[in-house]
């Protein structure tokens, strides 16, 4: 596709604030959010339900307008970019209209874009070619899920952006639609989903940014998120012992405390060992990597407030 | 925007349920006011009543597109539309043009009652014209219709859609002359839109043409509709 704008970049948020509900009982769903994906880039958007990643992607497409803060995709505002159709999207609760059929529904999203690809192109990279001529409100939840991916990616956008592709898919329907999502995202485009399945992001994305009520708590690769919290796990039974100066051990990033036990998450595990043992708090202790969920459990965890930066660790 | 307006009149055409109601009911109406009682002046009765219930018909399934564009809303389905490069005017106008396909046969098969089974005569262009007016006059209220649609739920549009058609109904003079309304009521009533519309009608079996206040009236009408039914439709996409 010709750049004409001359912007290398396919999305920037740029402080963007977007606030739901009246005066007085309001929600900023949406809470300073800079962010920038580059034309190419496969980028998940991970947080846990009421996150914000949906309202982040309503602001993307144009849907809503930011309270303040701007909103660029592909060089153009929101709405520009939709209506020069740019853009195709997934959205989060798109059912089945009744009465029309995959390829009638496909024919005529690709008819509103100026350069879509082949019906039948688009047909096969969401794998609905078997069932092109039935009805859409007579598929099953799966199929459904892949023709709604057939009308995001009809029109042959530059940027596709799947708001939860695969909440509600069994195991097999999954690996499915992410082979086609990553055979897209293949030809050169760009492609944004928001999931709260860490390993469908780390699998799936080259990028992983992490949303936590409304903010950015963590952005990089897979690996980049786990040492963001601490890159091992050290446990080890409390018997009684208070918990107070547990993040001032060396190496620790943040602590957690479950019944009667201690979890710290640690950059160096080796110092925090040796520290410990010479405390004498040794009782049961283990030391485990740092799975990828323990570090987005740590960076969104309900007690965690600012995202978590090299002078201001987060601690329990 | 022509693929959006096949692909609406494909499923409403599946829609047999809606279609065999929305342009059956009118007929059965109109057969029965005018079979039931009778007596002296039958004749000029029936004319009347074919206009009156072909546009009352007309008015009802013009109007009831806007449930379906609600339950379609539901569905998600005016998001995903907003998502793509179809622009919001575009969408409007395909949906009433679309809409229309509905409205055509309420109107041919109270015409056609009128004129095979209760013997209303009329020269072969008053026929044409009968259609051709009412169906295009009918436009301004598919887009009320739609903008409700676009702004309510499925049941709120279908209530506010009768409590509109009911209120032109009457301050338009089509369930009973305006000369029976107070005066102040009268000369606002020859400013609504289904007064103007059901002049269409009158003006054609009287064997000329509409006045060219109905049409700018009604052109006013079919403008304000409009821009309310875009503005809603704008307002559907908002997540919140």
């Amino acid at each position: 596709m010709k750049q004409t704008t001359g912007n290398s970049a396919a999305v920037v948020l740029t402080a963007v604030v977007k606030t739901f509900g009246r005066t007085g009982r309001s929600i900023r769903a949406v809470d300073g959010i800079d962010l920038s994906i580059g034309r190419g880039e496969t980028v998940a958007l991970l947080g846990r339900n009421g996150a914000g990643k949906s309202t982040t992607i309503g602001l993307l497409l144009g849907l809503d307008g930011p309270d303040s803060g701007s909103v660029r995709v592909l060089g153009r505002t929101a709405e520009q970019a939709v209506r020069a159709g740019l853009v195709g999207a997934m959205l989060q609760d798109g059912r089945p209209i009744q009465r029309v059929t995959v390829r009638e529904l496909i024919t005529f999203v690709a008819s509103t874009y100026p350069q879509p690809m082949p019906v039948a192109e688009a047909l096969s990279l969401a794998g609905v070619t078997a069932y092109a001529n039935r009805r859409i409100d007579k598929l099953s939840g799966g199929q459904t899920q892949r023709v709604r991916f057939a009308v995001a990616l009809a029109g042959n956008p530059e940027l596709i952006v799947l708001d939860e592709p695969t909440a509600a898919l069994d195991v097999e329907a999954r690996r499915t639609f992410w082979d086609s999502m990553r055979a897209y995202a293949r030809r050169g485009n760009t492609v944004l989903f928001s999931t709260h399945h860490l390993e469908e992001a780390d699998e799936n994305a080259d990028r992983i940014v992490v949303i936590d009520r409304g903010r950015i708590v963590a952005d990089g690769t897979g690996d980049t998120i786990r040492g963001a919290a601490g890159s091992s796990l050290v446990s080890f039974d409390l018997a009684g012992r208070p918990t107070e100066g547990l993040e001032l051990l060396p190496g620790v990033v943040t602590v957690e405390v479950s019944g009667d036990r201690a979890l710290l998450h640690t950059d160096d595990s080796d110092a925090t060992v040796i520290e410990l043992a010479r405390l004498g708090a040794i009782r049961d202790l283990r030391v485990s990597r740092a799975t990828l969920e323990d570090a987005f459990l740590a960076l969104t965890a309900p007690a965690a407030a600012a995202p978590a930066t090299d002078s201001e660790r987060e601690t329990v | 925007m022509f693929r959006y307006i096949v692909l609406e009149v494909r499923r409403t055409l599946r829609d047999g349920f809606f279609l065999i109601f929305g342009t059956g009911m009118p007929v059965m109406m109109y057969l029965l006011f005018t079979n039931i009682g009778g007596g002296e002046g039958v004749d000029g009765w029936k004319t009347a009543s074919m206009v009156g219930m072909a546009a009352y018909g007309a008015l009802g399934s013009a109007m009831s597109i806007g449930t379906g564009v609600a339950s379609d809303k539901t569905l998600g389905w005016l998001q995903q539309l907003r998502v793509t490069p179809l622009a919001p005017s575009q969408a409007v106008v395909g949906r009433a043009i679309s809409g229309s396909v509905t409205v055509l046969p309420t109107i041919l098969t109270v015409l056609s009652a009128g004129g095979l089974l209760n013997g209303v005569r009329l020269d072969a262009w008053q026929w044409i014209a009968l259609a051709l007016l009412l169906w295009i006059g009918a436009l301004p209220f598919t887009l009320l219709g739609l903008g409700n649609g676009y702004r309510l739920t499925p049941q709120g549009t279908g209530v506010v859609n009768v409590a509109c058609l009911m209120g032109f109904a009457i301050v338009g003079g089509l369930w009973f002359p305006l000369d029976l309304l107070p005066e102040w009521l009268r000369s606002i009533g020859r400013f609504t839109p289904a007064n103007r519309f059901a002049d269409l009608g009158w003006a054609t079996t009287d064997g000329h043409a509409p006045g060219a206040g109905t049409i700018a009236v009604l052109c006013a009408w079919l403008l304000l509709f409009g821009v309310y039914a875009v503005i809603s439709y704008r307002r559907s996409a908002r997540t919140v």
